[in-house]
């Protein structure tokens, strides 16, 4: 088999893979990057019209102070009647999408 | 002489000056302020009574429909002990606990009492009528930061409110914020207990902009509940889908026939979700430096029903709290439940399940610790602590479809979603029951329709 011959089978193989459905476990390129984390309330900023807010949790693992964008209904009403408020403790996941962390799950650890 | 003279002035003025939906009363409680609940008694003198005579506040009322209890006792969170919460507002009772780390929370199973803590559960008298916390359930402005436990100036725990003017002037009919700021917080996380989460998106009642108190129509502050295998305590009112359906809720003749034999919930509620399983014996330290029961979650809707008869009479055992019923009962229906699984101590002696004071395992893991701690706080003594398991089910009426309810296929087929052996169906009837030569023209039919 010549340079071209393959080549060619390789530009094959690769039109054939990105037909194909994606292996269950492969991570298809489009894919968001997500995350999540576990962290504690350190405050709250919502948007002048309520519609989102950026909640800053602080990182348990890292201590780091994590940025995560809110638009979801449930969350920002529990946002604005204080259900959710500083100090409380967070299980957090997220989508990164245009640079920001926007919140997919957003729930308090505690209850009663 | 104050009260009294504010009270006088508040009934005289509270009926002047209100404009089409909003609560009399607004003018003079912008000039007099807000004291709490003696200023909602002004106006409403028997809501107090009312309020402390509920469920709401007594945590328990008689119960008949569950065998083996005594039915002259009350039951409820105020005394039971189940493997949910392994505790009751006796055993737990609102105490301060600190992490290793210092930090420092108020818990306890009776933090969602409606009260001041200091007048705490099942309190009656005037003392307790004032302690009310109106505002938690009728205000749409209330800050929920607000009402956390701490000290008060005698050193006794106490459970703080929002008493501010701007709650107050937001006075009203109870939103689904207020009933869930407690109810999804039940079973020690968010939505463990029920399973469910009342919004537009997961159910089909919410999405028509109901309230929780559109099917549970209080009266005088009593609120109806429906027949659930794990909810005892009542205010004896009852609820079902049929105040408001009826018998032949649907255009087809064929889904009508069912509801003599199967709840609306068993097609309407066929997902649940929240803590499948939870384990006492063994606690899990969190990111926050306190310990937990080791808990299997999920989200509302993550999960699928059980299938079982219900008359509405309850199987209580040590391992087992469950429907009572079966298909030879008239008065049985097929029901769908979330089940539930806890691990907690039982004592060998008696086989009866031994109740858990958390703040003893909240601080150190040591579940033992706290068996110990309720043991004496019960007078429970000697006792012999082995773990063991028990099964829980809750009903399962919330998170209702419309477009997603099951359809003939999702029953009547090979592998459909009713276990109809274990509902007492023989080898013939299931045979026939899960073939869709059942439903095959109908469903052809509606198959076609949807395309066309």
């Amino acid at each position: 088999m010549n340079l071209i011959a393959l080549i060619l089978a390789g530009v094959l193989a690769s039109g054939a893979g990105a037909a194909a459905p994606a292996a269950e476990g492969s991570r298809p390129a489009a894919e968001a990057e997500v995350g999540k984390l576990v962290g504690s309330v350190v405050r709250i900023d919502m948007a002048e019209d309520g519609k989102s807010a950026v909640a800053v949790l602080k990182d348990s693992k890292s201590e780091e102070e994590v940025e995560i964008f809110v638009d979801d209904q449930l969350t920002l009403d529990k946002f604005k009647d204080k259900r959710i408020s500083a100090g409380d403790e967070i299980r957090c996941k997220y989508e990164v999408k245009d640079g920001r962390k926007h919140s997919t799950y957003f729930r308090k650890v505690g209850g009663c | 002489m104050r009260t009294v003279l504010g009270a006088v002035l508040l009934v005289a003025w509270a009926s002047a000056d209100a404009r089409p939906g909003e609560h009399p009363g607004r003018a003079a409680m912008e000039q007099s302020g807000f004291a709490g609940a003696e200023t909602c008694l002004a106006c409403h003198p028997d809501a107090g009574r009312q309020v402390v005579g509920s469920v709401h506040w007594t945590h328990a009322s008689k119960v008949d429909n569950v065998e083996g209890i005594d039915k002259k006792a009350v039951h409820g969170m105020l005394n039971r002990i189940y493997t949910m919460c392994n505790g009751n507002d006796v055993i737990n009772d609102m105490k301060e606990v600190r992490s290793d780390s210092g930090k420092v929370k108020f818990t306890g199973c009776n933090t969602c009492h409606p009260g001041n803590h200091v007048q705490g559960v099942a309190s009656k008298g005037p003392g307790a009528e004032k302690a009310v916390d109106c505002l938690l359930c009728h205000s749409s402005e209330y800050d929920f930061r607000l009402r956390k436990g701490y000290r008060d100036e005698q050193g006794r725990v106490a459970m703080g409110r929002d008493a501010s003017l701007k709650a107050a002037l937001a006075v009203g009919k109870p939103g689904v914020k207020n009933c869930m700021a407690c109810h999804e917080g039940a079973g020690g996380g968010q939505y463990n207990k029920r399973g469910f989460l009342f919004s537009k998106e997961t159910d089909a009642h919410a999405a028509k902009g109901m309230l929780c108190v559109d099917c549970h129509q209080g009266k005088d502050h009593r609120i109806p509940t429906g027949f659930d295998p794990n909810l005892w305590a009542n205010d004896g009112l009852r609820l079902s889908c049929a105040g408001c359906h009826t018998e032949k809720p649907h255009k087809d003749a064929d889904y009508n026939r069912h509801t003599a034999r199967l709840a609306c919930q068993t097609c309407h509620t066929p997902l649940t979700g929240g803590a499948s399983a939870k384990d006492f014996t063994r606690w899990e330290k969190q990111s926050d430096g306190f310990w937990e029961p080791s808990t299997l979650k999920h989200e509302p809707n993550e999960t699928r029903a059980v299938y079982a008869w219900f008359n509405g009479s309850v199987k209580y055992e040590p391992h087992l709290i469950g429907p009572k019923g079966s298909r030879k009962d008239p008065k049985s229906r097929i029901f769908p439940f979330k089940v539930f699984e806890g691990k907690a101590f039982y004592d060998k002696k008696t086989g009866n399940i031994l109740g858990m004071d958390f703040a003893p395992p909240m601080q150190t893991g040591d579940a033992l610790a706290g068996v110990a701690s309720a043991a004496k706080i019960q007078g429970l003594a000697p006792y012999d602590p082995v773990p063991g398991w028990q099964r829980i089910y809750f009903a399962n009426s919330h998170l209702v479809t419309k477009t997603k309810a099951l359809k003939c296929g999702d029953c009547h087929s090979p592998g459909g979603i009713l276990p109809f052996p274990q509902l007492g169906y023989s080898p013939a009837e299931v045979e026939k029951l899960t073939s869709s030569r059942l439903h095959f023209e109908k469903s052809l039919e509606k198959q076609r329709a949807e395309w066309d």
